[in-house]
């Protein structure tokens, strides 16, 4: 039995009553969570609330721990790529070529071109599902149910799509150390190109039936305020730093890849609020199409194949040495740090989540709202709670 | 870089190859240097991506990555400490970013952050706090020469040198 168990369980767990200790006079704590729909998974937070209002907030993680780092450790190099399409089920198209990437950089693995096109259109697909997600289940958590109809719709036919080069709906781990495992069939590139007019036709119905809504905008303008200041502080990327006015994306300031070949706009809000981020990622939505069209365009001409000649085993044994490689997902900058010491299993794998800095700031952002807020601004933040535990 | 740590006593500046490590500074500090590096890099626009611990024979090595918005330079600062005593200084009340992945360090490989405002368990339960997963068994854990190197040194006092002695003699032409 260690310092920080409670046998008592009547008056709440370690957390609520280390949490309470600093409780002031007529307020209430209360648990949001782990099981509230619109935590999206098992998130906890311990709120104090004095009326409606909120004068503390504490996340408590771990529900969905899963210790990667540590499978990391035990598994082949290759072997620990199907772990990445779990970390976050979102964007797992991300994680997949954040880990690949920093691998190859370890052992200055050139990737074929052609691999490289098929790696953007696929993570740009799996961008778009992932905001998709985000998007419905927003405005589902802020109490409208019919958007997310529209939005699994359309994501249905991405994943349809996506199953075809992958073999997978969600949990994709079709990268490989030096490329992709298949390449993508006439028929796929086909049902894309059909796919880019249709959803360009109806982002526009989008805008009319959510974006402009009064009931939302009251709801999400000028709510959980996330600044440059806070941004920096708490260590926040992707939509939420853009939300504040910052134009970093790491396919831009980060290179990587082919991205530079690509011409795209990073879509940014200075307002910093929920509806800011709302806006950056709505706006995301349409840049991903135009790169998806530009790099279907410079598919046919991209020399080499879906992958590498000769490309590393699964138990493949990278050079002693250490290497970190980003890309940018869905939810912020995906970050990913491995040891070798030249044996087949990593010496060490970190994995830095966007979402875990994002939810850091949340207990900041939260505080002085009222609890209804904190929903809007949850939500705001696009939580996948795999990818917070890891 | 160099400029924001002017000021600074390191124990070793080095510089690394971007195109292989994605790194560009590597820094070696003495535990107590670190809050007042934090305090400059914060001054400098740098922003903290993450804190993670290496475990090794000569002891917990603690890195802190940081990169900014505007150029793309990772800085990596290093942080060695005994394995008796894994004690290093929190730089949560500069970044507060860092509580959490102090906190998680803390729960992976016992490293203590002095100053943390909340060092208790974030990611493992409360009832586990001893359990440090990423902790190696003797057996797996190797010396620190035999994973990391050092890359092109620019500046140093010695100390950290005599760690990778004989991995420098032996892969001079990394260096």
């Amino acid at each position: 039995m260690s310092a920080y168990q409670n046998m008592d369980q009547m008056t709440g767990d370690f957390y609520t009553q280390k949490f309470e200790a600093a409780k002031q006079d007529g307020t209430l704590i209360i648990n949001m969570g782990p099981q509230h729909p619109s935590t999206h998974g098992v998130l906890r937070i311990v709120i104090e609330v004095d009326g409606e209002y909120i004068v503390r907030a504490e996340p408590v993680l771990g529900y969905l721990h899963r210790m990667h780092e540590k499978m990391g450790e035990v598994q082949t190099w290759g072997g620990f790529i199907p772990n990445m399409g779990r970390v976050d089920y979102g964007h797992a198209m991300a994680w997949n070529w954040a880990y690949v990437g920093a691998v190859e950089k370890l052992m200055g693995i050139e990737v074929p071109e052609r691999a490289q096109y098929l790696r953007v259109i696929m993570t740009e697909l799996n961008r778009l599902t992932s905001h998709l997600l985000w998007w419905g289940a927003y405005i589902l958590d802020l109490g409208a149910f019919t958007p997310i109809m529209y939005a699994f719709d359309d994501r249905e036919m991405l994943l349809d799509i996506l199953q075809r080069p992958s073999a997978s709906r969600l949990t994709y781990s079709n990268f490989r150390v030096g490329g992709v495992q298949m390449d993508m069939d006439d028929k796929c590139i086909e049902l894309i190109k059909a796919f880019i007019p249709h959803f360009r036709d109806r982002l526009p119905m989008y805008h009319d039936l959510v974006t402009e809504n009064i009931i939302l905008r009251r709801r999400i303008e000028d709510i959980g305020i996330i600044d440059q200041d806070m941004c920096r502080r708490y260590g926040c990327t992707g939509p939420v730093l853009r939300g504040a006015g910052v134009a970093y994306d790491v396919r831009r300031s980060e290179p990587y890849s082919v991205y530079d070949r690509f011409d795209f706009e990073i879509p940014t809000q200075d307002s910093a609020c929920s509806a800011g981020r709302y806006h950056v990622r709505i706006a995301e939505m349409e840049q991903s199409l135009r790169i998806i069209e530009q790099a279907l365009e410079q598919l046919p001409g991209a020399e080499g194949s879906h992958i590498v000649d000769k490309a590393p085993k699964p138990a493949m044994k990278p050079p002693v040495g250490e290497a970190y490689f980003a890309v940018e997902g869905a939810r912020g900058k995906i970050g990913i740090y491995v040891a070798s010491d030249g044996t087949k299993t990593p010496y060490r794998v970190k994995l830095r989540a966007p979402g875990f800095s994002n939810m850091n700031a949340f207990a900041e952002a939260a505080t002085g709202t009222i609890l209804a807020d904190a929903v809007a601004i949850l939500g705001s933040l696009d939580l996948i709670i795999p990818e917070l535990d890891r | 870089m160099l400029q924001a740590l002017a000021g600074i006593p390191t124990q070793l500046v080095a510089r690394q190859d971007k195109g292989t490590t994605g790194n560009v500074w590597s820094v070696f500090l003495a535990p107590k240097q670190i809050l007042k590096t934090a305090r400059k890099l914060m001054e400098a626009e740098y922003s903290l991506e993450d804190i993670l611990a290496l475990d090794f024979n000569e002891g917990f090595l603690v890195l802190y990555h940081f990169n900014r918005w505007t150029i793309d330079e990772r800085v990596t600062l290093r942080v060695l400490v005994s394995r008796d005593n894994p004690v290093v200084p929190s730089i949560a009340s500069v970044f507060h970013g860092a509580e959490w992945h102090e906190r998680e360090t803390r729960d992976f490989h016992g490293v203590i952050f002095e100053g943390n405002p909340n060092l208790v368990p974030l990611l493992m339960p409360a009832e586990d706090v001893d359990v440090h997963p990423l902790v190696k068994s003797a057996k797996a854990r190797l010396s620190i020469k035999e994973v990391l190197s050092l890359g092109e040194i620019v500046s140093s006092t010695g100390e950290i040198d005599a760690l990778f002695a004989e991995a420098e003699a032996g892969e001079a032409s990394d260096a």
